[in-house]
């Protein structure tokens, strides 16, 4: 009878046990539901096939490049070798680049400076946001003010002076010049950028963006400071 | 002796490592079947120190408890009064209660054993 009594009681303990388990579950880490209705869903397959197709693109132009030496491996390899080299120098920024895009100008906004208003060094923070803008949008290739950005590029204040690469910017206005792979690209850059919130932002901070139609033949500089990688090592051969 | 306390520590354990939760809208429901349960046991721990126990009010009261206390939330849900509040101030009264009388119990014993323990080197 004492027996069965206990085993009853630990019945009903087990369950209180479980009850209050579960009860503190759900007050804690309520289950993350999914909440995306079918455009959500629809947008992410979209975000994942445009970096399908952008893989596939990148895998067929480096077989290209085997193929290229596997053909050349009898005829001439230093000419693969240097065409390789030249396509490696244009991605890191150290040629110059003609091709099509745009040019925006940042002048200081001639109402406000009638004013009276102090005109500011612009903030690195703004020229930053607006570089992820331009290379959301495709840009190839970017200059500020003679500069040309490259991967290492920094842009940041520097004792009250905004630097890109380390060189102050002149005083304004200086030019943004902003190249794309083909035309219609610079053109959908200079639509997006006009439907943009920059023009807005720029003037916030006293300056306007000039944002300069598409032009077929734009020439932006080549970075000409030496390119630092100190985490870069060489691979062994046969590596 | 042990055995309930296994059980108690068993369900704890299952519950907290297979991470079963429930649908937010019988939170409501679960947290009232859980007073609900703590308060029958609280009464069977009392009734045992009182030397009243009886395993079939024990039981009864346990399962009928839960499903009273569910089934007024869930009236009260349906009728917009919130009557699961009743039930929450029923069972907190009595819990309060029930631990009050098991502590005066449990108390009453100590002194009672203190006291013996004084007398018997005397005797």
């Amino acid at each position: 009878m004492q027996r069965n009594m206990y085993t009853r009681i630990t019945i009903v303990l087990f369950i209180i046990g479980l009850m209050i388990a579960v009860q503190y579950n759900t007050m804690q880490k309520p289950a993350e539901r999914d909440t995306r209705d079918i455009w959500a869903i629809r947008e992410e397959l979209a975000q994942e096939k445009q970096r399908h197709s952008t893989l596939l693109a990148e895998i067929r132009s480096l077989q290209e490049v085997v193929g290229r030496y596997e053909q050349s491996e009898k005829v001439n390899q230093q000419a693969a070798l240097t065409e390789t080299f030249n396509r490696l120098k244009l991605q890191a920024g150290l040629t110059e680049v003609k091709g099509p895009g745009v040019i925006l100008r940042v002048e200081p906004a001639a109402e406000l400076i009638a004013m009276g208003y102090e005109i500011k060094e612009i903030s690195p923070d703004l020229l930053t946001q607006l570089l992820n803008e331009l290379f959301k949008n495709d840009a190839t290739s970017v200059s500020i003010d003679g500069n040309r950005v490259v991967q290492t590029t920094a842009i940041r204040d520097i004792n009250g002076r905004t630097t890109v690469n380390s060189l102050p910017l002149s005083s304004p206005p200086f030019a943004i010049y902003v190249g794309t792979s083909d035309f219609k690209a610079a053109q959908k850059m200079y639509n997006s950028l006009q439907a943009s919130t920059f023009i807005d932002s720029f003037y916030l901070d006293n300056y306007k963006l000039v944002i300069e139609e598409p032009i077929e033949h734009l020439q932006i500089p080549a970075f000409d400071q030496p390119l630092t990688n100190d985490y870069l090592a060489e691979v062994k051969k046969g590596d | 002796m042990w055995l309930p306390f296994l059980g108690l520590i068993f369900g704890l354990a299952l519950g907290l490592l297979t991470n079963i939760q429930i649908p937010s809208m019988y939170e409501n429901y679960l947290s009232i079947a859980v007073l609900a349960a703590l308060d029958t046991l609280f009464g069977g721990i009392r009734a045992q120190l009182q030397q009243v126990y009886d395993d079939k009010v024990f039981l009864s009261g346990f399962f009928f408890n839960i499903v009273l206390a569910a089934g007024l939330a869930f009236l009260g849900v349906n009728l917009g009064i919130d009557l699961y509040l009743a039930a929450i101030f029923a069972f907190g009264v009595r819990l309060f209660q029930n631990i009050a009388i098991i502590r005066r119990i449990l108390l009453i014993r100590i002194d009672k054993k203190r006291h013996n323990n004084k007398k018997t080197p005397v005797e």
